[in-house]
């Protein structure tokens, strides 16, 4: 049998480890289940969409977000794993910024979550960064050219989110319908937030 | 390392793939993997750093085939054995237990 | 250590940063125009191939950070400045890129130097 059994159903190769780890006193299969737990229910773009909605109504806010990422992200109590060191990029009519990690699959976990599955392909970590404005327009997206693109390769232990614009015709909307509005593809810089 | 992973500015991939209302886990055995790295990390102390190059050394043609979380998998495979917390036989005898289902 | 239920919050909550607070002198600093060296290790790096031997502009110093190339080998932390560091697009690819559209990485000390 090859050492990693790639034939094998994966979900096997997993209970081999956990059974034999928890046997050995290694592991707490519970706090197992506390993290899948922690992931799929409380850690998600929801986090970041109040960062970035906060962002919208409080210029304050905004000035800490931009200048310190990690402290003002941590005002609204998310920090942690994957998102020690974070760095806040916001959009402009100047500039669209992009996020990618080409090497593996970085990503601000505290407020993003775990990241989708196109964001750790191949493809996507290919081509963003040579033909940004083709990956973007894929996702719908179309930057003037007058605009700059800008591209984030992750390849330290600094994590990004970016802060979309704020869409016009939001000036009666309250931070939580804001907040309701901005998606995770957005603070990925791959969507655009959009009108109600 | 110069390997497969190291994929920016690659053409021929192929076209990026979305799915709608994603799920955080696609499988039960995604979420498993997800909790053995925090698990794993504070007993055995490796570095994510070490975890990465694990999955660095995988073959090009497997590291396009498999899914992230087997990348996952193998990294754990690998750094525990190297560390002596499982090795490669007895894990390979309970995957066969497991496929008899012995347990 | 047993990761036990109970931890998991606090672990998750304060995570792990690669971030140390040694005093290690920056061997740039923003603006300075810097050649990306053409490494190749067949062990660990964080620099990805497209980078090596670009120009780039240094635009921020992050501070001191575990540098991972030693690190994934247990050859040490020799902690040193990461920075980001800009790229224009005609730089990486040719003259075919957008003229404005540029890239910013994340780059150690040890991948680069003065140019």
């Amino acid at each position: 049998m090859a050492t990693h059994p790639k034939e094998t159903d994966p979900a096997i190769r997993v209970k081999a480890l956990e059974s034999l780890l928890t046997e050995k006193g290694l592991i707490d299969p519970k706090a197992l289940d506390a993290l899948v737990d922690t992931f799929e229910h409380k850690v998600g773009p929801r986090n970041g969409a109040k960062v970035v909605a906060k962002a919208w109504v409080d210029p304050a806010y905004r000035q800490r977000l931009l200048s310190d990422g990690t402290a003002a992200i941590k005002e609204l109590g998310y920090s942690g794993l994957q998102g020690e060191d974070m760095v806040v990029l916001e959009n402009t009519d100047e500039v669209h910024n992009v996020v990618v990690c080409t090497l593996c699959s970085c990503y601000p976990w505290p407020t993003l979550g775990l990241p989708p599955v196109w964001y750790k392909s191949a493809p996507y970590r290919a081509r963003v960064v040579a033909d940004p404005r083709g990956v973007l327009a894929e996702f719908g997206v179309s930057v003037p050219e007058t605009t700059e693109v800008r591209v984030w390769d992750t390849t330290a232990e600094l994590r990004y989110l970016v802060l979309p614009k704020r869409p016009e015709g939001t000036d009666g909307l309250s931070e939580s319908q804001l907040a309701d509005l901005v998606t995770r593809d957005s603070m990925i810089g791959v969507g655009v937030v959009a009108a109600p | 390392m110069n390997g497969i992973h190291d994929l920016g500015g690659m053409h021929g991939l192929g076209p990026i793939d979305r799915e709608e209302n994603e799920p955080v886990f696609h499988e039960p055995w995604e979420g498993r993997a997800f909790g053995l790295f925090a698990a794993t990390v504070v007993f055995a102390g490796y570095s994510v750093d070490e975890l990465r190059h694990e999955i660095e050394k995988m073959g090009h043609a497997e590291y396009l085939q498999h899914s992230y979380y087997e990348h996952w998998l193998v990294a754990f495979e690998e750094v525990l054995n190297k560390r002596g917390f499982v090795t490669h036989e007895e894990r390979l005898a309970r995957i066969a237990e497991l496929e008899k289902g012995v347990h | 250590m047993l990761l036990t239920p109970e931890i998991v919050p606090g672990l998750v909550a304060a995570g792990a940063s690669a971030r140390i607070a040694a005093h290690v002198a920056p061997r740039f600093r923003a603006g300075d125009r810097v050649r990306i060296r053409n490494l190749n290790p067949a062990t660990h790096t964080r620099l990805p191939r497209y980078l090596r031997g670009k120009i780039g502009i240094v635009e921020v110093d992050y501070g001191v950070f575990v540098f991972p190339d030693t690190h994934a080998h247990g050859l040490g932390e020799k902690p040193q400045h990461c920075y980001s560091v800009r790229f224009t697009g005609r730089e990486l690819w040719g003259p075919a890129a957008p003229e404005r559209d540029t890239l910013r990485a994340d780059l150690f000390d040890d991948y680069m130097d003065p140019a």
